[in-house]
């Protein structure tokens, strides 16, 4: 399986002007489950239109399974979208929305009928063939939309933030069904989202945009792991990310202090980005800590304790810890080597994460 | 205690709604109880009858009119509702501040004045020479309604998401087929209340209408309109009344109908909304029989449609194939003012085809004719209005030769007429009146005063609050200049100043000035004498003998003279048929045609012949034909010019307000 399925080969857009996407390219295999992840505004939902053929780019090309299909209607594309509100036809009841595509290729009924049940039984709502569409809740009314799509066998699922109007138990529920669902279907889903946790809970791969940009793009582990610069350690999870300089391979010194990483090959005495997870940092006697600071504030968040210690150079440092300790005291800091993770700066300023604060 | 003030206070509300439904549908009730009055009465109950419901279904204008109304508020929706949706699609798609333009622009229309409208719309028409007919109502009404069915079907696409038209493409539908298919169904019921909208507007239009119509063809409104001035005939009582429950059956249904689906709407976003688990319980079964029974009306509405289309199209087809039109006569005369059959058997004797049209006020026809948007062939102006017609050369001459039946006019008739038209060369007299003064003989006996003779006996303090006087300036100014011996057609400004302090002096007595309620106050002995047009005696005293009243109603003319009115044929200088025109005319001074148009319209003819016909009885009813030396100090009235007509209407507006 060598060619991708869909493929974006370098897509401009622009909207009055404005550049939604600068020159993205994007291939997806067949059969993962690939998220776009990023802030409102970044392009995912515009990328996603562009596959579906509402919108027309204006410079590049998209190919499905080597097929140049840039400029086909909405209605030739051999993929459904679900939408974000679903967009049931109100008028239709359920059976009769599940059948809307089918009918159009003129199927026969028989085909239909069975189409419906099986499609009814794969999402958990069977007999609801008759029910109206207003009868449903927004959790069951996503099935149906799910369900109409998936009916004419697309080989592509366009999700566009399927579950943003559900409440969260719903959301989670929805989660594991849309995983159960991909694996039974055996197709290749494009899952729009600026949740990241639902990103990294359902994909095979996560895509993460800003301003028309794929920042990076990898498993739910590397982007959450290996951040390759800080708006993506910003946007994915929670995180420090303080100025450094590379001494040499495997040394790092972050406001004066010297800290041993694993990272290699960024050159000697160069200013990089330090990433590092609040929950990677320990909190120690201040005479064990590589750096001394104050706690400043906490917070019991459940699981563990937020806080902040500030460090003599001004820095809030955020914490996450099963061990208490009071504001006031004096702690030290220690991080293992292999929770340091060193970034380039930002090349470009087009590359740098505008974004950070959305 | 709580119980008793909360009882209170619903008292109260409902009391309160009943009175606003009793202000709002009082006029509306007393109109339906009235179409059923044997009596022509506005005062009088004289039992129940359903003649004037026969009689509006057997009278070819009005049924004609019915078709023409309901034909065209049929086609304009129709029309406006498919342009109308069309546009409404366009706007809602574009960016938001032309969409906020257009929409301003749409709502201009609706906001405009109908006179506005009507007037420009005529003008257009005239501009670029389309002929004024059935075609330009038609249109002026599609313009007018297309607005009406944008602001229907707009909000109804507003709540529309633009992705269930993305997800029918998504499916697999065409453009086309996702519009038929998703969009359509939803904004339906907007669509169907926009053009239900639009068939009741074009069903109310008057103004609009009244100024694009052309010649013979009315809608219900014009013709009712152009009853007015010859008093109101109660089949248009009954004639109103039907068209108020077809207007209200129709209001129903639209206001129920999107009704309907708004409540499904607010169920299921209710619902959306809920915190329902995944697996949620049974829906109710209730919403999917409201969206039946929705589907049902919907399916009735169209269906009911499709059939009214199917109706009027072949109804059309046969009136069109029944009437051949190889010789034409355009005829424009006042309401009310020809015996239907007259025309029936003009048309059966001679082959000529009679568009028959009929105009309100002298004032209201002028413009028309001078403006040639229609090419009457024919018309029946009044006294003034023809020598007007005449000095700005509007008038063609007749052919007398053509016209041999003159010989039966009356020769008096002929010279009153001279007033006018100076050598009889323009116009032949059709009817003629007078004003006098009527009074109740058992009334002026109780107050003690004499009958009148004169038209200063209208002074005497007697008759305190029981005078009626005609609440129209000419006729108000013509009483108080012949009392003092003046001209009617007076224009020095001393003589009106006299006669304006007159009327002022005489205001205390006055119980009201009114036009057509003379009659029947009289009727219902509510006044002692009231000034009135000789025209309906015979209908007063025809009607005080059936009530069975224990007094009875007599006209004077007064000694000083009064206005004679005499209404004539004349033929406008651009008549296309003038030969038809001179039969016409030729044909209603036969005697025995002249006769049967007396008796219909009872206003005195001019015709000699046709009096001769007359039974004795008749002829002697100096109500009807008074003495010729009683005219003696009559006169015509004038056309007095705009200068004048400023001084007698700033006079009259004194008098009024004092």
């Amino acid at each position: 399986m060598g060619q991708p399925l869909i493929d974006l080969r370098n897509i401009t857009k622009t909207f009055d002007g404005q550049i939604v996407l600068d020159d993205l390219s994007l291939a997806v295999k067949e059969n993962t489950f690939v998220t776009l992840l990023g802030p409102s505004g970044c392009g995912k939902t515009t990328t996603l239109r562009i596959i579906g053929g509402f919108e027309s780019p204006d410079k590049g090309q998209v190919i499905f399974d080597g097929q140049d299909i840039t400029k086909l209607p909405p209605n030739r594309r051999q993929l459904n979208t679900v939408f974000q509100k679903y967009a049931l036809f109100p008028h239709m009841n359920i059976a009769e929305n599940i059948a809307f595509g089918l009918k159009i290729k003129g199927k026969s009924k028989s085909y239909i009928d069975d189409k419906i049940k099986y499609a009814l039984k794969l999402v958990n709502l069977d007999g609801f063939e008759n029910r109206s569409v207003d009868s449903l809740s927004g959790g069951q009314q996503q099935r149906i939309a799910i369900a109409r799509a998936i009916v004419n066998e697309p080989r592509l699922l366009l999700l566009d933030e399927p579950l943003g109007a559900l409440d969260l138990k719903l959301r989670q529920d929805m989660q594991y069904e849309l995983i159960r669902l991909k694996n039974e279907l055996g197709i290749t889903f494009i899952y729009v989202t600026h949740d990241q946790e639902e990103a990294l809970t359902m994909s095979d791969t996560i895509v993460v945009m800003n301003q028309g940009y794929i920042q990076q793009m990898g498993t739910p582990e590397q982007i959450y792991n290996e951040p390759e610069n800080a708006f993506v350690a910003d946007f994915i999870g929670e995180s420090n990310i303080v100025g450094g300089l590379m001494l040499h391979d495997e040394l790092v010194e972050i406001f004066g202090a010297k800290f041993a990483c694993v990272d290699k090959g960024f050159g000697v005495r160069q200013p990089v980005d330090v990433v590092i997870r609040p929950e990677d940092i320990d909190l120690v006697e201040p005479e064990a800590g590589t750096l001394v600071g104050t706690v400043t504030h906490l917070i019991f968040k459940g699981v563990h304790y937020e806080m902040e210690v500030t460090t003599p150079d001004g820095f809030e440092w955020l914490v996450h810890s099963t061990d208490m300790f009071p504001v006031g005291k004096k702690v030290g800091i220690h991080v293992d080597p292999f929770d340091i993770q060193i970034m380039n700066k930002p090349a470009s300023e087009d590359e740098e994460a505008v974004g950070v604060n959305e | 205690m709580k119980n008793h003030t909360s009882k209170l206070k619903r008292f109260f509300q409902d009391f309160y709604l009943v009175l606003v439904l009793i202000f709002l549908y009082a006029p509306i009730a007393t109109m339906m109880v009235l179409s059923f009055n044997s009596s022509k009465s506005r005062t009088q109950w004289g039992g129940f009858t359903l003649d004037w419901y026969t009689q509006m279904f057997d009278s070819s204008a009005i049924t004609a009119a019915l078709y023409n109304t309901l034909l065209i508020a049929f086609l304009s929706a129709a029309i406006a509702t498919v342009i109308g949706t069309a546009a409404a699609i366009g706007i809602s798609s574009m960016k938001r501040i032309p969409r906020t333009i257009m929409m301003g622009v749409n709502n201009i229309p609706v906001l405009n004045s109908d006179i506005v409208t009507g007037i420009s719309l005529m003008l257009t028409f005239i501009a670029f020479g389309i002929s004024l007919g059935f075609k330009t109502i038609l249109l002026a009404h599609i313009s007018f309604n297309i607005p009406y069915v944008i602001l229907s079907v707009m909000p109804k696409l507003r709540q529309t998401s633009k992705s269930t038209y993305e997800a029918a493409m998504d499916l697999g539908a065409g453009p086309v087929q996702a519009f038929f298919k998703v969009v359509f169904p939803d904004i339906m019921p907007g669509v169907l209340s926009g053009f239900l909208m639009a068939f009741t507007m074009s069903l109310d239009d008057f103004i609009i209408t009244h100024f694009t119509r052309g010649a013979g063809i009315n809608t219900l409104s014009t013709l009712i309109y152009s009853e007015v001035r010859r008093g109101i005939k109660p089949s248009m009582y009954a004639l109103s009344t039907v068209i108020f429950l077809t207007v209200l059956t129709l209001l129903l249904i639209t206001n129920f109908a999107p009704e309907n689906a708004q409540k499904a709407d607010a169920a299921g976003t209710g619902r959306a909304n809920g915190t329902d688990g995944v697996f949620g319980k049974g829906g109710k079964r209730l919403t999917t029989q409201q969206i039946q029974k929705r589907k049902t009306i919907k399916k009735g509405l169209l269906v009911a449609a499709a059939f009214c289309v199917v109706v009027s199209v072949c109804f059309s087809t046969y009136k069109y194939y029944l009437v051949s039109h190889s010789d034409e006569l355009y005829v424009y005369n006042w309401g009310e003012y020809i015996d239907d059959s007259v025309i029936e058997e003009f048309e059966e004797e001679t082959g000529i085809h009679v568009t028959y049209d009929l105009f309100e006020t002298n004032e209201e026809m002028y413009p028309i004719i001078e403006a040639g948007a229609v090419q009457y062939d024919v018309v029946c102006p009044s006294d003034y209005m023809i020598q007007k017609m005449v000095e700005n050369g509007l008038l063609a001459e007749i052919n007398f030769e053509n016209v041999p039946n003159i010989s039966y006019i009356d020769e008096k008739y002929m010279k009153q007429s001279q007033s006018f038209d100076p050598q009889n060369r323009y116009a032949v007299p059709y009817c003629w009146g007078t004003v006098g003064i009527l009074y109740n003989t058992k009334r002026i006996e109780e107050l003690g005063v004499p009958a009148p003779t004169k038209w200063a006996d209208l002074w005497d303090p007697r008759y305190d609050g029981e005078i009626l006087m005609q609440d129209s300036v000419r006729d108000a100014f013509m009483v108080a200049l012949k009392s003092l011996g003046y001209s009617m057609n007076t224009s020095d400004v001393e003589e009106l100043r006299e006669a304006k302090d007159l009327l002022i002096a005489q205001k205390p007595l006055v119980q009201a000035y009114v036009i057509d309620q003379v009659r029947d106050k009289m009727i219902g002995g509510e006044a002692a004498v009231g000034v009135i047009y000789s025209g309906e005696m015979l209908y007063i005293q025809e009607e005080v003998e059936n009530l069975g009243l224990d007094y009875s109603l007599e006209y004077v003319i007064p000694e000083e003279g009064t206005n004679i009115w005499l209404d004539a044929w004349v033929i406008p200088a651009n008549a296309q048929n003038k030969e038809n025109a001179e039969k016409w005319i030729n044909f209603l001074c036969r005697p025995d045609i002249a006769k049967k148009n007396f008796e219909y319209i009872t206003y005195p003819t001019p015709n000699k012949g046709a009096f001769d016909l007359l039974d004795e009885e008749l002829q002697n009813n100096k109500a009807v034909f008074p003495d010729v030396e009683k005219l003696k100090n009559g006169e015509v009235f004038q056309y007095l010019g705009d200068d004048v007509d400023t001084i007698y209407n700033e006079f009259w507006k004194e008098v009024k307000a004092k």
